[in-house]
This record gives C-alpha cells, structure tokens and sequence, in this order.
C-alpha cells in the first residue's frame, strides 16, 4: 500500500533506479486533498446515487477484481498489466525491483558519524526552528552525499557509488541506547508492527483518490509496505556490542562563531568524549576520528574574524575542519530561496511512532510543520556533508582497515595465528600458549567478557569484527566476507554467541552482495547454513528476535535477488519467518506476499517453459490475499489477488478456471468476498447485503449485484464504455458457465 | 500420517481424488489433515503448485517413479509424484500427523492455512508413520504407486472409459484404497 507518509521519507539517492516511483509520489499530493476534503460528500453521494454519475463511476472503474475473462482481459491488459509490471513480473523484477532491494541493503549499512555540538550552536540551530540542535539539521542531508562517492578496497581498484550516505547521530544518546531498549516496554518488533498498521490505517485513511494513481502510475500495491517493513527492521537495531555497524566511526565536533573561547571549547568538547559521562561505553572503539566543524553565523557575526579563526582550528587540529556558514534567522515558506528540508530515510520505528502524527499533519494542511531552509543554507551543509564524507571520512576508514588487516588480520591468516586458534580449540594441552603472540592466543576465555557478555574494544577479536564490519561499510564485499569468515569460529569457540551470529549474518550476507564470488552451487549450501546457524543462535542461544529476523529478512531479500535456484532457498527462508512468529499479523501476510514474488522472479531455464514457480507464486499470492480480506483491507487484498490471476495466466488452460473444483470454489468465493468487501469498504450497497460475510452463499449476492446495475445489458458494449462497470462485475457471468459444465462433468 | 491421492489427466484436471489415513501402527484409515475441514480446498492447492516442480522433474529423471519432489513447509505436506506414459500424473501428498503440544501457532489469524509449525525429523524413528522422507517411506510409496498404476491401466483400457475422463470405477476406488491400507 502506498501512502503518503510513506512516500514522503524517500529521499532518492540518485540510483534510486526507477523514476516511475518518485513522479508518482509526487504527483498524488493534490490528489490526497482533495480526497480528505471531499471523502464524505463523495461517499454519501454514492450512497443515494445508484447511476454513474462522476463520483459512482470513479469508484467502480476502480473496482478492484478483474477477472479473467476474454472480454476484460483485452481491458486488463491495456492498462494495469503494462504498469504493474515492475511488481511481481518475473522478468522485470528481478532487475529493477531487486536493484533497489540491494540498494536499499547497502546503504542500511551505512558509516555512524557522531555528533556533538556546543551548546551555543546548537542554539543557533534551534533559533532556526530545529529543535534537536545540529544533529537534527544535519541528518537528513547525511543520508545522501551528493555527487558520487569513490572507494578504493583492499586491493587498489576503486569504484564509484552514487548512493553513498553516512548516517548522523547524537553522540548523548549514543552509548545510552541498548540499556533504555531492555527496559523499553515493547520490544522493537512491537513497533515494527505498530508502524505497520499505522501505515496501512492512514492508507486506508486517504483511500479514495490515492488508489487510482497508484494503478496507473504503477505502484505496486505492498511492495513500498514491504520496503518500509525492510527499512523499519534495518534501522531498528540500536549500537550493540557485538557489531560496530552503530558505533561512530566519526565524531563532529562543532562550534559556533558566537562562541567566545572557541579553541578551548573545542578542546573541551574533544575531552569529553573521552571521559567522562559522554564517554561511550567500553565496547566502543574510541580512536575514531574527531572532525571539527566551525558554524558561521552568516547574518550576526564577520566573516574575516570566522575565517580568522577557522585558520588558527587549522593549525591547532589539523586538516580535518570545515568552515559552515549558516544563515541564523529561520526561513519560512515564502521566503524567495526556501527549500523544504528533506525527510529523513532511516527513523527507528521508535521515533517513526512518536513523529507519524506529525506527518499527518503534513498532509492536511500542506505545507505547515516541517522546516524550512535557505537555498544557500542547504547546498553549504551538503557541501559540507561531502566534504567530510570524501575527504575524511572515507579515507580513514581505508586507512584503518589497511592498517588492521596489516597489523591484526595477516597475523591471524598466517600459519602461527592458524595455529594458535588450532591450539585453542583444543585447549587441554595449549595452555602454554596463552602468553602467545600479542594476546591474541588468550585461550578460550581470554578476551571474552563473560559476565558483561562483550569483547573489550582493543582485542584482536573486536578489532577483527570492527575490521570487517569497516569493509562491509566500504563496500569492499570481498574482504569483508573473507574476515567475517575467519572470526565466526572464534566465536563460537568462546562462546560468545551474538557475536557468533552476527559474524556469521554479515559473513553471509556479504557473500551474497559480492557480485563476483558465489556461483557454485555449494557457496549457495554454504550460505544457507551460515544463515542456519546464526539464526538459531540468535533465536536460541540469545533470543534476540530483532536480531533473527533481520537475519532471516536479509537472506530473503538476497537470495531472492540472486535469482535462480536461490530463489527458492529465499522462499523457504520466508516461510521459516512465518513459521517462527518473528512477525506480526502484517509481517505475516506481508511475507507471504514475499514467498509469492520469490517464487514468482524465478524465471524458466532455456527455451522449455519449466523451471518456473508460477503456481506456487500464484497460490501464495491467494493466501495473501485471503489474509488480507481476514484484515479487513479489501484493497490489498484485490491487489494480490488480481497479482494471482496474471500468474496463473500462464499456467491455466482456461483463463481464469481453475482444473480442481474445490480451488474453483474458494478462489470464486474470495473473488466475490473481495468485491463485496471493497463495495462496503466505499460505502454503497453494504445495507442490504447481510449475507456478505458468509462465503458460502454467494451465488445470491452475486445476483444482487448484477440486477442492480443491469451489467447484463453491458456486457455486449465495447470496453471504453464504462471500463469499471464492465471489468467489475459483468464478466462473472459469463465465467461461471464453464465452471457449471466442469463439475457436471 | 494423512494421505490425498491424486491422478491427474495431461491438461491438469483431476480425474480422481481420493483421501485416506494410515492403517500402519493402529491407524484406523480415516485421514487427519491438518487444515480445519472448511479449508480442505488447501490438498488441492498444494497439489496443484507441486506440479511447477513435477514439470520440472520429470524432465531430469529418467524413471517413472519421481519420488519425494516438494514439501510446502507450513502444513508439513510432503507430494510424491509417479508418472504414466499416456501423460497422466499420480500425486499423493502426505502429511504426518500434528502432535497434540505443538498446535497452537503464532498468528491466529493465519493458523488455519498455515497449519502449525512442522515437527519433521524429529527422533531416528523408522516408521513411515513418522518420517515422511525416510527410504522407508520412499519404498512404500513406490509399492503404492506401482499397485494403483496397475489398477489404473486396467480401468484406462476398460472400452467405456475415454482418456482424460473421471474415473468412476468403484472397483478402482476399492483397489486404490485396498493398496493404500496395504502399503501406507
């Protein structure tokens, strides 16, 4: 389901692949007010009207079941098959739909760069409306760094990226996170699910004039509901000790010009990260790079006395310092460069929860309520944000996994560290090697914390994990899998369990983002039991259900984009989500959603038309959909089920019956529940249809239906007519007459 | 141990179904699936979308008898496939049966179709009763797929029968369940 608070976050990386999203994202605004304005006289002039007028015939040209007869067939695909095609359609899908998957996957993992303002800047910031300080002012550009973004890996070939983005946070709330979760009362799957229904209440909300857009313009109906799920699990993961992805690589450290000692503030910034309270907890790293950033106050203060300054940060920190000037005063709306602050992609479910109704609010009244910044303002910050990114950012973490993997890693890889961890494992004689090669052979409880259940920041194995997790974020695949792989049977060897997981996670998951490795199908074995295991010691050993199921919904989305045989691991990794209860009722139906379109990327092999799924995808899509319907989102609902029809096109001789009576009778059934329900949801002709909610006598409503609007006489027109009325209901008719023969046969 | 039997013409269409439960280790004959018994279309939904898999096999296996090929893991189903020479295709899809402790699943909303999480492979136990993918039981199923093709060939070459229609012969019916308590 699309809906604007959905569509809204999207912040496009420029390879956000198609373009087809975005206008229509765009262009549905007007449509969503006018649909909020109007609903209720739309709908009670539906009520009383019962000829089509232009509200009526709105309606019913939506009416979502197409069957799949000769006659609406021509119908159905003009238009909605050409425009669905980007979903489930095994031949595009697999191309665009899974690039943004992948894309989407890659940049969840994106470098933490912390930030900690001083105190008269972050009240420069709030003056100009936000209210979280600098950090809130920066997060929404960090998502995105402009411009492309070149990587060298471990090997000295560089490569760009367009989607490059690091991830803004506050170094106050940095080390404090995971103990706030524990005590949290819901867990952050419990958000997840909330978010969820939140979305789809607030689709439902606006029902009216959104869906016609979504069908024309293509959106495909869950997919976006799907993603928003992804991207809910990807952000929900708090700093934890076990993998670095949260823990800062970087820290700004940032001052304003109206500071009076400036030089000593910035030392007494950069010295309370490292002690005292601000200090983040001892499974942090804490040599990561401090970036010192000066705020011009373009409009109060003097730009030689900033430069001035800016000279002298120079000399005392070094090359790592930015000059931002800023305007301080707040721009509103009808100011001449106003640019609308972009949302933020990546909010936690937690905050998506606290800040929803503020979307809303969005929505109906326009333009009121997020913030506005100068034109100036925005490209200076960007700037900004690429500067540090590029220049600093980047080429410290290259530096440091350079020096790692000298230092830590070639050490392990060589024939004594092969050793020392063969020693280990066989602890009983080795233990004369504890005072082996720089602590690293502490033996099997050495470095392991195990009352606080963590490695201490400077062993080899957190430098390892930290190692990995680096490449991971530089998208050098190779080097991080390679690691990964060495570290996870350490691990397990200290038992160390959600380390041991989450090496085993990564490790697969970048086996399967590596382009080039991975096309035997005993890495595929492999994979699938890396993901084996750290499930289960997730779910067992750790019970960490946030932690499986991101697990388990990464191996979906990656396999299933790997295509091929994987495709079907990636179902059967889906259907173990299900089966675990990791989700929610939505989570539920979204991934049997998920099981329907692996099934359906699988393409045929070669010439002969077997290898595909079509069936399979085709039933699950009808499970979906008579979830759905259970939900009460008969718009949903019919999305999957006319999803179900285009795949069983193919493999049913008839269009449209089905060989087996009694899948006959529950797919005519839903067809017809699903209509019913989609009428009363639009509100006309729900009171006199009591009978709607049994499924098994249909036969008289659908008599009902059709004396009403006399589709009969209909059927014989010519589709542009009244292509609603006509795909609707008429072609029933005419379907249930090969249906009778058959069982009398 | 449930079992739905199915022969289905060359264009898909079933011209014979036929359920029933174990007779092994007590069984009184009468099948148990796990789906409640308005939602018994689901036999035939499995059924059907194991035929993307039978299409695929029989290309890559030489004999008739193509064994275990799917499992749709929410209700535990498993569908073993036999092929005739005159196209048609006999699929049984057997279900072990649900334990008592493992019955309430997660979604309440979604139970009724997605069973109850599968307890497959669960202890060394050989009895077909138990393990659905066991040698054990790949044999017997094969013994029941040659007897039933046999009973099946007789009734195809019977002068009132036409190819692809239903198969009405109480004598096949009785056969059919007669192999089944045999072997199953």
């Amino acid at each position: 389901m699309t809906s604007p608070g959905d569509a809204t976050p999207v912040k496009p990386p420029p390879s956000f692949s198609p373009g087809v999203g975005r206008s229509a994202s765009k262009s549905r605004y007007p449509d969503e007010h006018e649909s909020t304005a109007s609903i209720d006289a739309e709908l009670s002039e539906a009520r009383s009207v019962s000829s089509p007028t232009p509200p009526l015939s709105a309606t019913t040209a939506e009416l979502p079941i197409r069957s799949a007869s000769p006659q609406s067939r021509s119908v159905r695909s003009s238009t909605p098959q050409l425009a669905r095609s980007s979903f489930g359609s095994p031949f595009d899908g697999r191309f665009d739909g899974s690039e943004d998957i992948r894309s989407l996957i890659i940049r969840a993992f994106s470098p933490t760069v912390a930030v900690y303002a001083s105190e008269d800047t972050d009240e420069l910031v709030r003056n100009k409306g936000f209210k979280g300080g600098f950090w809130e002012l920066l997060r929404p550009f960090g998502e995105t760094v402009t411009g492309k973004v070149i990587i060298r890996d471990s090997i000295g070939s560089s490569r760009a990226w367009e989607d490059y983005g690091v991830r803004f946070v506050d170094l106050k709330g940095l080390g404090r996170a995971p103990a706030s979760r524990d005590s949290g009362r819901d867990s952050p799957l419990a958000q997840i699910e909330e978010v969820l229904e939140q979305q789809l209440g607030s689709a439902e909300g606006s029902l009216g004039a959104s869906l016609p857009s979504k069908d024309v313009l293509g959106f495909p109906a869950t997919t976006s509901l799907a993603k928003l799920f992804l991207r809910q699990l990807l952000s929900s993961t708090p700093a934890a000790p076990h993998e670095t992805f949260g823990h800062p690589v970087a820290s700004v450290i940032a001052i304003s010009s109206r500071n009076k000692a400036p030089l000593e503030t910035l030392r007494q910034l950069y010295a309370e990260t490292n002690t005292g309270d601000k200090r983040l907890p001892d499974w942090v790293h804490q040599e990561y790079l401090r970036y010192y950033v000066l705020v011009h106050d373009e409009e109060r203060d003097d730009i030689t006395e900033s430069t001035k300054l800016y000279d002298q940060m120079k000399r005392h920190f070094g090359l790592h310092c930015h000059l931002l000037r800023l305007r301080s005063s707040q721009c509103v709306v009808t100011d001449d460069d106003s640019v609308q602050v972009p949302h933020c992609e990546w909010l936690s479910p937690q905050e998506h929860l606290s800040g929803v109704g503020e979307a809303e609010t969005l929505v109906d009244l326009g333009t009121d309520g997020t913030p506005y910044l100068f034109d100036s303002d925005v490209s200076a910050i960007k700037s900004f944000i690429r500067e540090l990114t590029v220049q600093s950012v980047i080429p410290f973490m290259e530096n440091r996994v350079a020096v790692w993997n000298d230092q830590v890693a070639s050490r392990r890889r060589g024939i004594s560290g092969r050793f020392m961890s063969m020693s280990r494992r066989w602890a009983g004689f080795g233990s004369s090697s504890r005072s082996g090669i720089g602590g690293s052979g502490g033996g099997n409880s050495g470095n392991y914390d195990t009352e606080h259940n963590y490695y201490r920041q400077d062993t080899p194995e957190a430098i390892l994990r930290k190692m990995a997790d680096f490449a991971f974020m530089l998208r050098d695949w190779k080097l991080a899998s390679s690691t990964y792989e060495m570290i996870r049977s350490d691990f397990g060897n200290d038992k160390a369990w959600k380390y041991h997981a989450g090496a085993h996670e990564m490790c697969a998951v970048s086996m399967l983002l590596n382009p080039l490795a991975m096309s035997a199908k005993i890495k595929l074995e492999s994979v699938d039991q890396m993901f084996e295991t750290a499930c289960y010691s997730y779910l067992t050993r750790c019970s960490d259900a946030t932690h499986a199921l991101r697990c388990l919904a990464l191996a979906v989305e990656l396999l299933k984009s790997r295509g091929g045989s994987a495709t079907e691991s990636a179902a059967r990794w889906a259907m173990r989500v299900m089966d675990f209860g990791l989700v929610g009722s939505v989570g539920q139906i979204l991934f049997m959603e998920r099981v329907a379109a692996c099934y359906a990327s699988k393409t045929p092999v070669g010439g002969a038309k077997w290898g595909a799924r079509r069936r399979k995808a085709g039933m699950w899509s009808i499970f979906a959909a008579d979830q759905w319907l259970k939900a009460g989102k008969p718009t949903l609902a019919s999305a999957c089920l006319e999803e179900a029809e285009r795949l069983y096109a193919d493999v049913l001789e008839t269009d449209g019956v089905f060989p087996m009576p009694e899948m006959q009778s529950f797919i005519d059934n839903l067809r017809h529940a699903v209509k019913v329900e989609y009428l009363q949801a639009r509100g006309f002709d729900a009171q006199d249809e009591p009978a709607a909610d049994d499924p098994l006598r249909t036969e008289e409503i659908s008599e009902k239906l059709d004396k009403r609007n006399h589709r009969r006489s209909l059927i014989g027109l010519p589709a542009q007519l009244d292509a609603g009325t006509l795909m609707s209901a008429g072609p029933r008719d005419i379907e249930e007459e090969p249906n009778d023969d058959f069982e009398r046969a | 141990m449930s079992y739905y039997f199915t022969i289905l013409s060359p264009t898909d269409t079933p011209i014979f179904n036929i359920a029933f439960g174990t007779s092994k280790s007590g069984g009184d004959g009468i099948a148990r699936f796990r789906f409640p018994d308005t939602a018994q279309y689901m036999n035939q939904f499995i059924i059907h979308s194991s035929l993307d898999i039978v299409e695929e096999a029989q290309w890559t296996n030489g004999g008739m008898y193509l064994k275990h090929i799917d499992t749709y893991p929410p209700a535990a189903a498993y569908i073993s496939a036999f092929l005739t020479p005159s196209g048609a295709r006999f699929l049984l899809l057997h279900q072990p049966p649900q334990l008592p402790n493992s019955g309430s699943s997660s979604g309440l909303g979604s139970s009724s179709l997605l069973g109850s999480s599968g307890n497959l492979a669960r202890g060394s136990t050989s009895s077909i009763a138990a393990n659905p993918t066991s040698p054990q039981t790949e044999e017997a199923v094969r013994q029941f797929m040659t007897e039933v093709y046999e009973s099946y060939v007789k009734t195809a070459m019977s002068p009132f029968y036409k190819q692809g229609m239903e198969i009405r012969s109480p004598v096949f019916r009785t056969r059919v369940n007669a192999a089944g308590k045999k072997w199953l």
